[in-house]
């Protein structure tokens, strides 16, 4: 049993769900959408970007940039269709209309890529580095990075930027930002676009770890709940903590008491606090 | 109009029992038509919190896996008749949606959904990995249901035998839906989901009312799976799947909410294009996904919606000798 072994997993699960749950993050944040249709998108940008390197041949490198700009475009199509009751605010509406989605991407893409597991390949996967009996890859090493620049780049645009004022504006109230002349509904397609981008990032990064398969959608993302929900709605210096805490804590769990059981007790954690808060622990 | 349209479902609805020996009798009828009426069953249990609390709960999979993996277990192992499966499910599901209603009792919206999902979650875990609820490979061989009163009743476990079964138990969460809309419990629900500053007003306790509503529902998607138990002769961690999540609020939404027989003709619109129009597995998903999604940003109170819509145009294009107040 190698303590600083699980804590380096950890981090590295933790910068991959971090990743992942972003873009969830915001858009709950700022429309207060929730989209269950999140895994699906994982799932597609997975296939997309796999796709890419299967068939048209071309590298890894380039692919993960085209399931990014692929799924930009998914992002502003489903907007799109969304948009009234978004408008409106018909949160309940919208949670089963992400449901129907994610189905139906799960469908389409057993349609189109078959229902056959496919390994996306990554050159970094088989790029180890080790120091002792401690060892990881390239890709880890360029996940934890490509994370923590992304949650930097965001933490500025949100905080210091014009473009961060608006969408807070529109978050804080939809109705009263439109009277002072924000393009609310410009700013909800924005935020949509950047969650399926962000998510495809994250299925470029975090997707050659394992087997990709079309109906892996919500398992292979259920964790990021937790992650979204304990760092706070919304709050983006929040999901990176919580991201890091529930990769450590799935690392050491996983290791010292049941790997079996490690989503289990991660949502019974999530539930114990969510029984305690009820708007999670960000909320003040 | 209004007087005559629950007598008119409840009778619809009975009629329903003559549908398979009407239309052949042949085993596939009567395999789609047990299918509709036990899926119907499901649904109402979801239906009960989205129309009438309007919370979304995605954790009902929970409570129809419980009738399943009670009736299946009992059965197997203790060797249970139906009336003692059918107590089980019920207790079993009872004492699961108390527990779980008291821990999403001060969640509201999106946050009772993922508390509700992720209850759904770890109970598929603890199905999965554990072996007294026959792990991954599930309960196998569950008997022929046995529901006799007096030596009189039902045994057996083909789709003819069951349905009977399956017919009764939709009659009967219809009377029970009907019921519980006049319920003193029924109407605070909807005045807590419509104004909840006028129920606090009127000393409603809202708590009490969600709390009791949740626990309500339970059971009733807990009969549909115990029912299902005896019509597949197997439960297992599939009884989790995002199938079933889809199919009840698909289901609910597609006719439009709040109404009496809404949920039954919903779901037999879907078990009918699977069974008689399938196109394929996957395309079957896209169907039921786009319809789920298609509905609500189209028509956000389904069907009814669309039909209420043309009565109106057909009203106003017709002259009228005096004012009406628009409802």
């Amino acid at each position: 049993m190698n303590i600083t072994q699980q804590v380096i997993n950890g981090l590295i699960l933790g910068s991959g769900y971090a990743l992942i749950a972003i873009g969830w993050t915001v858009l709950l944040g700022a429309a207060r959408l929730v989209n269950f249709a999140h895994g699906q998108l994982y799932m597609l940008a997975a296939f997309v970007a796999w796709a890419a390197m299967d068939r048209l041949g071309v590298s890894y490198f380039i692919a993960v940039p085209i399931a990014v700009v692929v799924l930009g475009l998914v992002g502003v199509l489903l907007q799109i269709m969304m948009l009234r009751p978004v408008m409106q605010q018909n949160l309940t509406s919208l949670m089963i209309v992400t449901l129907g989605f994610g189905y139906v991407f799960q469908g389409g893409a057993a349609r189109i890529f078959g229902g056959n597991p496919e390994s996306f390949k990554s050159p970094l996967q088989s790029a180890e580095i080790r120091f002792g009996d401690i060892w990881f890859t390239w890709q880890d090493v360029v996940t934890l990075a490509g994370t923590l620049v992304l949650f930097a780049a965001l933490w500025l645009v949100v905080n210091r930027t014009r473009l961060g004022a608006l969408v807070r504006a529109v978050a804080e109230d939809p109705r009263l930002a439109q009277l002072f002349g924000i393009d609310a509904a410009r700013i909800y397609i924005g935020v949509f676009v950047f969650e399926c981008a962000a998510v495809a990032l994250g299925a470029g990064l975090v997707a050659p770890r394992s087997p990709i398969l079309a109906s892996m959608g919500f398992d292979e993302v259920i964790l990021t709940f937790v992650v979204v929900v304990l760092g706070g709605i919304g709050s983006v210096g929040g999901s990176l903590l919580a991201g890091f805490g529930l990769g450590m804590f799935t690392a050491l769990f996983g290791a010292l008491v049941s790997p079996a059981y490690t989503t289990a007790a991660a949502f019974a954690l999530l539930v114990a606090v969510l029984v305690m808060r009820p708007r999670g622990l960000g909320a003040r | 109009m209004r007087n005559f349209a629950t007598p008119a479902a409840f009778l619809l609805a009975a009629l329903a029992y003559f549908v398979p020996a009407v239309s052949g009798g042949a085993p596939v009828i009567y395999a789609a038509c047990t299918t509709i009426a036990l899926l119907a069953v499901m649904s109402y249990g979801a239906d009960l919190i989205l129309s009438y609390l309007g919370e979304v709960s995605l954790g009902h999979t929970i409570f129809w896996a419980t009738g399943g993996y009670a009736a299946s277990l009992l059965a197997v192992n203790a060797g249970w008749n139906g009336w003692q499966t059918a107590a089980a499910a019920v207790a079993v599901s009872v004492v699961l949606a108390a527990a779980l209603g008291l821990a999403t009792l001060r969640t509201r919206e999106f946050v009772f959904s993922l508390v509700t999902y992720a209850a759904a979650v770890v109970a598929m875990e603890v199905a999965f990995n554990w072996s007294f609820l026959g792990g991954s490979d599930g309960v196998v061989g569950v008997p022929p249901l046995q529901l006799t009163l007096f030596g009189v009743g039902i045994t057996g476990s083909s789709n003819a035998d069951l349905w009977p079964v399956a017919w009764g138990l939709l009659m009967l969460t219809l009377l029970f839906i009907h019921r519980f809309r006049r319920s003193r419990l029924g109407t605070s629900a909807l005045m807590v989901q419509m104004n909840p500053d006028l129920a606090q007003a009127l000393g409603v306790d809202q708590r009490a009312v969600r709390f009791l509503v949740f626990v309500a529902s339970a059971p009733i998607s807990a009969l549909a799976g115990w029912l299902y138990a005896y019509q597949r002769a197997y439960v297992g961690p599939d009884m989790f799947e995002s199938y079933f999540l889809v199919l009840m609020l698909t289901a609910i939404v597609i006719v439009g909410r709040r109404l009496l027989l809404g949920p039954l003709i919903g779901t037999a619109l879907i078990i009918v294009q699977q069974t008689f129009f399938s196109i394929g597995g996957d395309g079957d998903k896209i169907v039921l996904g786009a319809v789920l999604a298609g509905i609500l940003l189209l028509w956000p109170k389904g069907l009814i919606g669309v039909w209420d819509a043309l009565a109106v145009r057909r009203r106003s294009s017709r002259p009228r000798p005096s004012a009406q107040i628009p409802s």
